[in-house]
């Protein structure tokens, strides 16, 4: 559904170029849940920017055959003078959903409650992150691209999250990166790591958990 | 066309929320947009009128200020605006469905709508005072304005394309505008200059925009030097440089 073919991706630096991803191929099937599992600076979330196609790679291709949602994560694509409310509106308008529907599905699932009004830079990370899993969860992608979100908010929050996956399981597929592995093996079938620009897939999250700590 | 379509919402959803960080809360503050053009020009019609100039061949003020002014205005507020389109915006671009050239179009086409807007307030508003409606031919004035208006923005595409790969050439923007104010007849009709200075204006595709809004409004203005198809050929040039550029700056663009 996803197949990432020699993909390469640098970046320019002070000191040169940083190399992040290096020839990688992967390919990912629908109705799996996945996990992504790396240690900081590994890479994770240029990856994910790569699968969502918000930045292109230097070489190698991308080709997605399904609905991907953005990086769902704390940061980026909110603008900080803008409200909840604006913030959300022009995602949907993006998407092509309808705004009405998309906001009554955010008030109620995030629960900002009177914050949903005010403007993104005076809310905190968590409050941020509510926001953006509510809003990727009012637009039916195929594929969820999660950096890190879910080990956020309060464990009430968090069962919602869990709920509202379980619901949409065999409609959408889950991609998670993270650096700790109990998020992953919460919500995924199987797990990867990614280190040294490689992403090596694993059979067992056991497995992938001895991988990584080596 | 599926992607097309994709686009046109892109830009227009782009385009509703520009309006929504650039004017602010208050609806008042598009009103402030369009009213600045309109003060640029009254400020110079008043220090007309203040040193008992006369516009040439008794041409009425405000019509000569307005013809010249706007073409200008809408050539250096969409290249100017629209040349900070990526760096203004480049969280967005972190949704897949947000290109770097929705970003430019956006922005573009916000500024060329309002002061196009700004255009027909002044015409509105002085007529309404004279009592007296009277263009020449419509159209003209239409066309260049548009042509100053595709320069414009296709300026900004190509300025903000280039300046994903050397941010300096932002400062190129204010050094090559400004002179343009002075040498693209916004306070003379450059037929009535000697051949040899009208020649050379006539390489500055503002004076062709210019000149055509101003045989376009009034009737028997006369400047058989200029055409469309000269700033044609700068807005396909920089339209082509600018699009190149801006596939060449997809792949460059670091989001965080």
């Amino acid at each position: 559904m996803i197949t990432l073919t020699q993909v390469s991706k640098a970046y320019r630096t002070t000191r040169g170029m940083h190399v992040v991803l290096s020839n990688l191929s992967a390919e990912f099937a629908s109705g799996r849940n996945i996990g992504i599992i790396g240690r900081n600076g590994a890479g994770k979330s240029t990856l994910m920017r790569l699968i969502s196609g918000a930045e292109w790679p230097d070489s190698g291709t991308v080709v997605r055959r399904a609905r991907v949602s953005w990086p769902v994560g704390f940061s980026g694509g909110f603008s900080g003078s803008l409200t909840g409310a604006e913030n959300a509106r022009f995602v949907a308008r993006i998407y092509g959903m309808p705004t009405d529907r998309v906001l009554a599905f955010v008030i109620e699932f995030s629960e900002l409650g009177e914050y949903f009004d005010m403007p993104v830079k005076t809310y905190s990370s968590g409050m941020r992150a509510r926001l953006a899993f509510a809003l990727s969860m009012a637009i039916d992608f195929d594929v969820y691209l999660v950096d890190e979100i879910t080990a956020v908010g309060d464990a009430h929050f968090q069962r919602k999250c869990r709920s509202a996956f379980e619901d949409r399981r065999d409609r959408a597929t889950l991609i998670i990166v993270s650096h700790d592995l109990t998020t992953i093996r919460s919500y995924c079938d199987s797990c990867a790591v990614l280190r040294q620009g490689q992403l090596q897939f694993c059979d067992s999250i056991d497995e992938a958990q001895r991988l990584y700590e080596s | 066309m599926d992607s097309v379509l994709t686009q046109i919402q892109v830009v227009y959803a782009l385009i509703l929320r520009e309006t929504r960080t650039r004017f602010g809360q208050n609806r008042l503050g598009y009103l402030w947009a369009i009213l600045e053009p309109v003060f640029f020009v009254t400020t110079f019609a008043l220090v007309y009128r203040i040193l008992g100039r006369a516009a040439p061949a008794r041409m009425p003020i405000v019509p000569f200020l307005t013809t010249g002014f706007m073409p200008y205005l809408l050539f250096r507020e969409s290249s100017g605006r629209g040349m900070h389109a990526i760096e203004a915006n480049r969280g967005l671009l972190f949704y897949p469905q947000v290109r770097p050239l929705d970003l430019i179009v956006a922005r573009s086409t916000l500024e060329v709508a309002t002061n196009i807007l700004a255009f027909g307030l002044i015409v509105a508003v002085y007529s309404t005072y004279t009592g007296s409606l009277d263009i020449s031919d419509p159209l003209q004035v239409l066309v260049g304005l548009g042509l100053a208006a595709g320069i414009g923005s296709s300026l900004g595409l190509t300025l903000c394309a280039a300046s994903v790969f050397s941010s300096s050439i932002e400062r190129l923007h204010g050094p090559l505008i400004r002179p343009l104010f002075w040498f693209s007849g916004l306070m003379y009709p450059t037929a009535q200059l000697p051949s040899g200075y009208r020649k050379l204006l006539a390489y500055n595709p503002i004076v062709h925009c210019v000149e055509l809004t101003r045989t376009g409004y009034f009737r028997g203005y006369r400047a058989d030097h200029v055409g469309p198809i000269y700033p044609l050929v700068w807005i396909a040039a920089l339209l082509f440089l600018g699009l190149a550029l801006e596939r060449a700056a997809r792949r460059r663009l670091v989001l965080s």
